[in-house]
């Protein structure tokens, strides 16, 4: 008759036991919402140790202590390690040389890296920066064209914002590193400000593709590298991000990680909490 | 897919329990655990997997086990019906056939790869002595339209689309009823990304359809889709009532958990997997196949013969 009040636990010491069902309880939930197996545990293990001999108040529900531990837990995971204001860093690094400031945009096939770059340089103009966008999707039909869209609707925009934009294309089949390296050597020659490198999508897990992001790296010299991965993805998410932090040579990481298709998710989340890399925009639509 | 990992726990866990000398409810559990821990983290939808516990645990009730049953030959069955069933709707999917129209329009979420998968079904078709062509009713992306252009010229397939066209349902209109006029018998639509979320996205989907009149409607799904494919596949059911599922990036590293419980939570086939972002790749799809590639051939490979 008392079974309910087992989930209270008065000013007693808390044991992994005393946690089992909230903890499963818990995995279920974030299951649902979309967290990656993975991740759940990992966060799940960690709220476990830091609550083992935690004293609770009384009267306070088991439930309750695991969930605010695993609030904060996550709430720690997506508070950025170093804070990120582009606009400041872009100013810094454009009055101490003539290098423009050089972000690429990185991610497997569709999740809306093309889109995203040009999110961002709307944001870049509205701050009436000169923008070359470099068209490095050498692969994917009607990518070139997708940015010519994209930097046609942006010019007009920049005409009643401020700033210029423009599109750096030598169409298909040429080899992206190379045309990466002459869209910032042009764009310094030209004094742009920053320059937005699209890439074609590729799978986290080909080998070839993923290797020529090295070269890619060293040709470039990017300043930022953001991966874009999409509300949508399941656990692959995981491996995404690992496989592209790690795809770029030894001492060049992501950057940060723009989080797409938010609008078509509803309540579901997705994270990738097992990296130190900072989620610097989402999106939602318009 | 890495259909490989999930297969092997599978195999694994089953062979465990029937190797085992006590065949109980604990060990039952302790199997069932692991198999369920396994397509949770393929992405199977959890109300799934939750479906497929139970089903296995009525399947193999020890209380109501008659003497003389084997249990492990039982255990092994169940779950390998459990498994085809989340790929196997039993609903023959639209074939076409030549010397008349046959319209079929793709719809899906953005990115999913539907541009792409429709010019892969036209050589298909085409491959196999069908007249084959596409209309490009995306007047929504940018560069959806050259897309297209440049994947159809590559594979010498006829295309119609528009640049200063921008209502999806008068192109498509307009694409299908020229072609049905030159006689092609597979006339392909590819239509914009879209979500449930945005209800005139849907109404639009629910127009074009009704412009062109499809003898099937493809939804395309990405393998590495998670949770929310449940949800969307419905939403698109009840919209565009698809009758059958294109399942691409299959040579991703996603395990197509989500993808897969679409078929399951619509009741719709999939009929064709996309294995690379080349015009060739493009598989047929076999559900019992599919399940026994999955198990491997070790102890269940005697199960898949019936
Ligand atoms: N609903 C929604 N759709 C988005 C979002 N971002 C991008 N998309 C759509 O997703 C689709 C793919 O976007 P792209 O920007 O072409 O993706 P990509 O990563 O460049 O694709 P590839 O270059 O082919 O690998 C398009 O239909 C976009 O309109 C978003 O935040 N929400
Ligand atoms: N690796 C791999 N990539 C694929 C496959 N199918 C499509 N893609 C890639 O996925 C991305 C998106 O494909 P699209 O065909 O543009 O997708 P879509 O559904 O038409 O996109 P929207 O029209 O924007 O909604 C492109 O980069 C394709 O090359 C596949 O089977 N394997
Ligand atoms: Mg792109
Ligand atoms: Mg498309």
């Amino acid at each position: 008759t008392f079974s309910f009040l087992r989930s209270f636990v008065g000013g007693k010491a808390l044991t992994k036991e005393d946690m089992d069902k909230a903890v499963s309880s818990m995995r279920e939930h974030l299951l649902r919402k979309n967290v990656a197996q993975e991740a759940a545990n990992e966060i799940l293990r960690t709220v476990e140790v830091s609550l083992i001999g935690h004293k609770t108040g009384t009267f306070e529900s088991i439930n309750n202590v695991v969930r605010a531990a695993v609030e904060s837990a996550i709430r720690k995971i997506l508070t950025p390690t170093s804070s990120l204001d582009l606009l400041r860093e872009i100013h810094t690094k454009r009055t101490k040389g003539s290098r423009p400031y050089v972000i690429s945009i990185v991610g497997v096939n569709g999740v809306g890296k093309s889109t995203n770059l040009s999110k961002i340089c709307f944001f870049l103009l509205q701050n009436k920066f000169k923008v070359l966008i470099a068209a490095c999707d050498t692969f994917r039909s009607g990518a070139v064209e997708q940015l010519r869209v994209h930097a046609r609707n942006l010019k007009e925009l920049s005409e009643r914002e401020g700033g210029v934009v423009e599109l750096y294309e030598k169409g298909y089949g040429k080899d992206a590193a190379n045309i990466a390296k002459d869209a910032v050597t042009y764009a310094e020659q030209s004094g742009f400000d920053v320059v937005l490198i699209d890439t074609a999508g590729r799978r986290h897990n080909d080998q070839r593709l993923m290797s020529s992001l090295e070269k890619f790296a060293k040709f470039a010299m990017p300043d930022k590298i953001f991966m874009v991965g999409e509300a949508l993805v399941g656990t692959d998410s995981v491996a995404q991000a690992r496989n592209f932090n790690a795809a770029f040579g030894i001492g060049r990481r992501l950057d940060g990680f723009i989080i797409s298709k938010c609008d078509t998710v509803g309540d579901m989340v997705r994270t990738c909490p097992l990296f130190n890399s900072q989620q610097c925009h989402t999106n939602n639509p318009g | 897919m890495v259909l490989a990992d999930l297969g092997k726990r599978i195999t694994s866990a089953v062979s465990n329990l029937t190797h085992s000398n006590v065949v109980d409810e604990k060990a039952l559990d302790a199997m069932l655990k692991e198999i369920c821990a396994a397509l949770v983290e393929a992405d199977v939808n959890i109300k799934l997997v939750a479906n497929l516990r139970k089903s296995i645990r009525h399947t193999v009730n020890f209380k109501e086990l008659g003497a003389g049953v084997n249990k492990k030959r039982l255990i092994q069955k169940a779950v390998f019906d459990e498994l085809v069933k989340l790929v196997d709707p039993h609903n023959e999917p639209f074939k076409p056939k030549k010397g008349r129209s046959n319209v079929i329009m793709f719809v899906g979420l953005q990115g999913a790869g539907k541009t792409t998968s429709c010019t892969k079904l036209a050589r298909y078709y085409q491959a196999r002595g069908f007249k084959a062509c596409l209309v490009c009713a995306d007047t929504f992306r940018a560069g959806a339209f050259d897309q297209l252009k440049q994947n159809a010229t590559k594979a010498k397939i006829p295309y119609y689309g528009t640049y200063t066209e921008v209502d999806p349902v008068k192109v498509a209109r307009d694409g299908v009823e020229k072609f049905k006029k030159e006689r092609f018998d597979i006339i392909i639509v590819d239509t914009s990304g879209r979500h449930q979320q945005e209800r005139e996205l849907f109404a639009e989907m629910v127009q074009i359809q009704a412009a062109v009149k499809p003898d099937q409607t493809i939804m395309v799904l990405d393998s590495s889709i998670g949770q929310a494919a449940e949800a969307q596949s419905k939403a698109f059911k009840e919209s565009a009532d698809f009758g059958a599922i294109i399942i691409t990036k299959t040579d991703g590293h996603a395990a197509g958990g989500g993808a897969i419980s679409a078929v399951a939570a619509t009741r719709t086939p999939i009929v064709f997997i996309g294995t690379g972002e080349h015009l060739l790749d493009l598989e047929r799809f076999q559900p019992q196949a599919f399940i026994s590639k999955l198990l491997g051939m070790g102890d269940m490979a005697g199960l898949v013969e019936h």
